[in-house]
């Protein structure tokens, strides 16, 4: 056994594949310890790019602290009106007509720019006229917005208020006034944004793939568990029982699985699906290949002189079945079942693609996250990598490291495979 | 030997199949000629019957008071939802009541012709309503109810309103939905398809008719089961200084049938479809932050006109839903910010700007109620105390300490359910299913295919779903009774296939009576009065609660091929209505090439 373990160990796909998924999985158990937030909770509004939130009201309740950036000006220029924005600017002028000699996107000449667009934009004219280029809607909207956002003076004095009536004071903020962000009371990180509900996807993602993973492994030991012993007895026993249990097997066999899996599981109503009954149901469509290939093997065995001399001693058949042919194939099922836990992740994450997933108020699936991504246009009008990308990455790397792992195994149990 | 030839044979049936599908009629749509839509039609067209039912023709075929599709077929009036005015089409001027409401009479305008060169008259009105009467189309049962019949006097066209008991006219507004909801067919035409079909009621209403002769600037072109065209009638009377005084801008009007959603949106994304009717969740971001050239009504939230409010209705066939406590408490917990913000994108003004009552959120129909005298019966959203302690006193409590309340000893477990794939609608589902989870009611949200649903929901007594979404009567010629009406009437109650209104079938007899009473009140501060008692009616009983506003259709356009789309504030007064809708339609002749 210790042997086994070592080569199994020494085979580098095996490895890899270990530690990615050991990685997933510590990953899921550990998380939870550092972020305690519940997953479905909605944070923010609709999708948020991933990155640092800091709350504008507690910023303004923060020590300050004065730093001199040499680029500071620049880069408020920079942040203000974009270099395409500027040239977006100019292309207006020039096509209106105006004289814009001297005039060019860099930061000296912000200010000499600001001040000709500000003679010559106009609202209603630009409505009325129609410039070549700048005629249809979605370009005049652009212009006004970026009227609206033009400040000639990014530095102009800012103060801010705080309280009501008499007892308002008033403060005014340098532009060399800094907050130190982990002393601001409300700063929020989130690495991965939020969804379309507003929930921190990072935490959503970890829980997901962690009830995927259990989906995977419950679906997986049951495909195994019913492969394994129709397997076995199918094959041991033979005659009569191998007929009627592999007459079940066709017929499971020729119905395509997911079909299969579809029917039953849109038959059950929503309210029956949780991730248990999605496990199961997976587990019961997905058991046929094992029990096909474990009953090859029993065949094989069942005639080897070790199983007669046991047979001769009469040694029971749940005896004969556990001590003489069992450990033969314990690597291949070992395998088999790496291979099924694999396959029952992809399949939840299929069925909840097709919105028949688990109940999707209760808990978080690596497949649901794809489905709520998909409705609200995550890779389509709401430009949202963050909401389904790293879902796909997950799913792939689960399945990858699993079948990596059952690669690796092959190499060692495997004689024909053996360097 | 006879292998071969057999294998040859079947060789040659295959090339000769390939031939005929690339023989199969595909006429030339000149890009710079063609207005493309989207949104609008799901499979391929069955016909061009106007008289028929389930043509399946989203781009010419789509008869709705609030905007009638008159590409091909015209009504008499075209309803324009900005104002809530009636513009003639095919009528000259305005239509006229008699005093007591039960006579109509209009005009038709002279230069109106048919695709075949005759002239529209009043015969044609006439013929419209008697063949459907003959056929029991949709026209019929719609407005058998409030028309008695439509005559022609003296060239003009006179509509007899149905008299009730006490004598009075049934129902005046349903006659107006009829000027703008019902397609005027050819009397020739008409009587010719009733010759042909020996007057059998459902071979005339199934005949799909792709020689029909028509009133309107578009005619058949080709359709398949990829792209369904129309092309422009360049005699289309239209022309005449009396209508429009000139033809409309595209040649072509095209719709190809895509497969979902979002193949839509891809599409229109890369500028092959230039009128898309279709949510798109973060619509702004297609201009913000793709740079696309594309633009709605407005570029501000909620960037259309909203008109009508997607509702979530309660099932009165379930008696826990009987009990109004229950049924507010729910309503209460709702967080309808959250909908607005996260289900919607923002695309609905908020319960806060508008509050909420039996009105949509134009300004017309909002200064038709008291806003004062019902404040106290709002509520805001997102008030788990509230609600608690109102299920706590009306003794629905969790006896058994399972989280869950009970209900004559059984926890309360509902579903609330609305189509798969309807995204805005589905994600309030969940978020009301969150609510009950808040205040210790199940609910669980379910999304069953479209087929299924329709059948439900629209049954006379259905026990399968507690909380379902439906919308009321948008904007209309009838609005806001019709609203009042579709959220309360218990004229519904027990209709199987009711497809008008009260889903939930909703009984209060007083409610009834406004309902009746308020077609035939004419005096304005007596409207408002019975406006605001229905108001308050429903939001004491809560039949329903809206969940949003939400736009009649969505319009968004696409400026790489065509511009000059109706804009807000423009001065056009054109309804975003995809070009097509009602008065929607007058953006046709105002577009232009981008070039």
């Amino acid at each position: 056994m210790k042997n086994t373990l070592k080569n199994v160990f020494h085979s580098p796909r095996f490895l890899v594949g270990f530690i990615i998924f050991m990685c997933i999985l510590l990953t899921v158990l550990i998380y939870p310890y550092f972020v305690h937030r519940d997953p479905l909770q909605g944070l923010g509004k609709g999708f948020l790019a991933p990155g640092t939130y800091v709350s504008v009201y507690d910023t303004n309740n923060t020590g300050t602290y004065r730093v001199e950036l040499p680029e500071a000006n620049d880069n408020r220029l920079e942040a203000s009106v974009p270099v395409k924005d500027r040239q977006t600017m100019l292309d207006f002028l020039k096509a209106k007509g105006t004289d814009i000699t001297g005039l060019d996107t860099s930061n000296e000449h912000f200010h000499e720019l600001i001040e000709v667009w500000r003679a010559n934009y106009d609202e209603a004219d630009a409505k009325k006229n129609k410039y070549e280029g700048f005629a249809t809607q979605a370009k005049r909207n652009e212009l006004r917005r970026l009227n609206n956002r033009l400040s000639s003076d990014v530095n102009a004095a800012m103060t801010v208020t705080k309280g009501e009536g008499d007892d308002a004071t008033t403060a005014a903020v340098a532009t060399s006034d800094y907050v130190k962000v982990d002393e601001v009371a409300n700063a929020l990180t989130l690495p991965l944004g939020t969804d379309n509900f507003g929930r921190d996807t990072l935490t959503e993602l970890v829980k997901a793939t962690g009830i995927s993973l259990l989906v995977g492994l419950l679906a997986g030991s049951i495909a195994t568990f019913i492969g394994l012993a129709v397997g076995l007895l199918a094959g041991y026993v033979g005659g009569v029982v191998d007929d009627v249990l592999m007459f079940i097997a066709n017929i499971f066999t020729v119905i395509p699985g997911f079909v299969l899996l579809i029917l039953i599981y849109s038959a059950l109503g929503a309210e029956s699906r949780s991730i248990t009954t999605c496990a199961v149901i997976i587990g019961i469509t997905s058991w046929v290949w094992t029990a096909r290939s474990v009953r090859s093997q029993v065949i094989s065995l069942r005639n080897r002189d070790h199983v007669n001399l046991s047979k001769l001693s009469g040694h029971s058949l749940i005896r004969i079945v556990a001590t003489d042919i069992l450990p033969y194939i314990m690597s291949y099922v070992v395998m088999a079942f790496i291979l099924q836990v694999s396959s029952g992740i992809l399949a939840e994450a299929q069925l909840s693609m097709l919105g028949l997933g688990p109940n999707p108020n209760e808990l978080p699936t690596l497949g649901l996250m794809m489905n709520w991504a998909k409705l609200f246009g995550a890779y389509t009008s709401s430009n949202a990598w963050w909401a389904y990308f790293p879902v796909i990455l997950v799913i792939a790397l689960i399945s990858f490291s699993l079948n990596l792992m059952n690669t690796g195994l092959d190499q060692v149990f495997n004689p024909t495979l053996r360097d | 030997m006879s292998k071969k030839i057999l294998a040859m044979l079947l060789a040659a049936v295959m090339l000769l199949g390939t031939f005929g599908a690339f023989a199969e009629e595909v006429k030339d749509l000149p890009r710079e000629e063609t207005l493309y839509f989207g949104g609008q039609q799901w499979d391929p067209i069955v016909g061009y019957n106007p008289l028929g039912d389930n043509m399946n023709n989203g781009l010419i075929l789509s008869a709705a008071p609030r905007g009638t599709r008159t590409v091909m077929f015209e009504t008499l009036y075209m309803y324009n939802g900005l104002d809530g005015k009636l513009y003639p089409l095919l009528a000259d001027g305005d239509y006229a009541w008699n005093d007591d409401l039960t006579v109509l009479t209009l005009k038709i305008k002279p230069a109106a012709k048919w695709s075949d060169g005759k002239p529209v008259t009043a015969d044609d009105v006439v013929a419209t309503w008697d063949v459907s009467t003959k056929i029991q189309n949709g026209t019929y049962t719609g407005y058998a109810p409030y028309i008695e019949g439509i005559e022609n006097v003296d060239g003009a066209v006179v509509i007899k309103a149905k008299l009730n008991d006490e004598g009075k006219p049934a129902n005046p507004l349903q006659v107006l939905n009829f000027l703008c909801g019902v397609y005027i067919v050819q009397k020739d035409w008409a009587e010719g398809l009733c010759a042909k079909h020996n007057d059998d009621q459902t071979a005339i209403r199934t005949d799909p008719t792709p020689d029909a002769v028509y009133s309107g600037p578009y005619g058949p072109y080709f359709a398949n089961d990829q792209l369904v065209a129309f092309v422009r009638n360049d005699n289309y009377w239209g022309q005449d200084a009396s209508m429009w005084g000139k033809l409309p801008a595209p040649k072509y009007l095209a719709h190809t049938i895509y497969k979902d959603n979002d193949a839509t949106l891809v599409a229109f994304q890369a500028g092959q479809i230039d009128v898309n009717q279709q949510f798109i969740a973060n619509v702004q971001k297609l201009w913000e932050e793709q740079g696309l050239p594309i633009a709605t009504y407005s570029d501000e939230p909620p960037y259309g006109i909203c008109a009508t409010m997607p509702t979530a209705w309660y099932n009165m066939d379930i008696p826990v839903m009987q009990v109004k406590e229950v049924r507010k408490a729910i309503a209460m917990a709702v967080d309808y910010d959250n909908i607005i913000e996260n289900a919607m994108t923002n695309q609905s003004p908020s319960f806060a700007d508008v509050p909420r009552s039996v009105m949509n959120p134009t300004a017309g129909e909002q200064a038709m109620y008291d806003h004062e005298a019902v404040k106290d019966l709002q509520w805001v959203g997102k008030d788990y105390e509230g609600a608690k302690a109102l299920l706590d006193a009306a003794g629905i409590v969790d006896s058994d300490g399972d989280g869950w309340r009970e209900y004559e000893g059984k926890k309360i477990s509902l579903k609330a359910c609305c189509p798969d794939g309807w995204t805005d609608w589905q994600a309030a589902m969940n978020m009301v299913a969150e609510a009950g989870k808040a205040i210790g009611i199940e609910i669980i949200a379910t999304f069953p295919t479209w087929d299924q649903y329709q059948t439900v929901f629209t049954k006379g007594a259905q026990t399968e779903y507690e909380i379902f979404m439906w919308s009321p009567a948008g904007a209309e010629p009838a609005a806001p009774w019709s609203r009042v009406r579709a959220f309360m009437s218990s004229e519904f109650v027990g209709v199987d296939n009711n497809w008008s209104g009260n889903f939930g079938h909703y009984k209060n007899e007083r409610i009834d009576e406004i309902i009746k009473q308020i077609p035939l009140t004419t005096d304005e501060a007596e409207l408002k009065a019975l406006y605001t008692e229905a108001t308050k009616i429903y939001l004491d009983e809560v039949p329903s609660f809206s969940l949003m506003y939400r736009p009649e259709v969505f319009h968004a356009v696409n400026e790489t091929v065509w511009t000059g789309y109706p804009e807000k504030d423009d001065g056009n007064n054109i309804p975003p209505m995809d070009c097509t809708d009602g008065y929607g339609i007058a953006a046709l002749y105002n577009l232009e090439l981008v070039k």
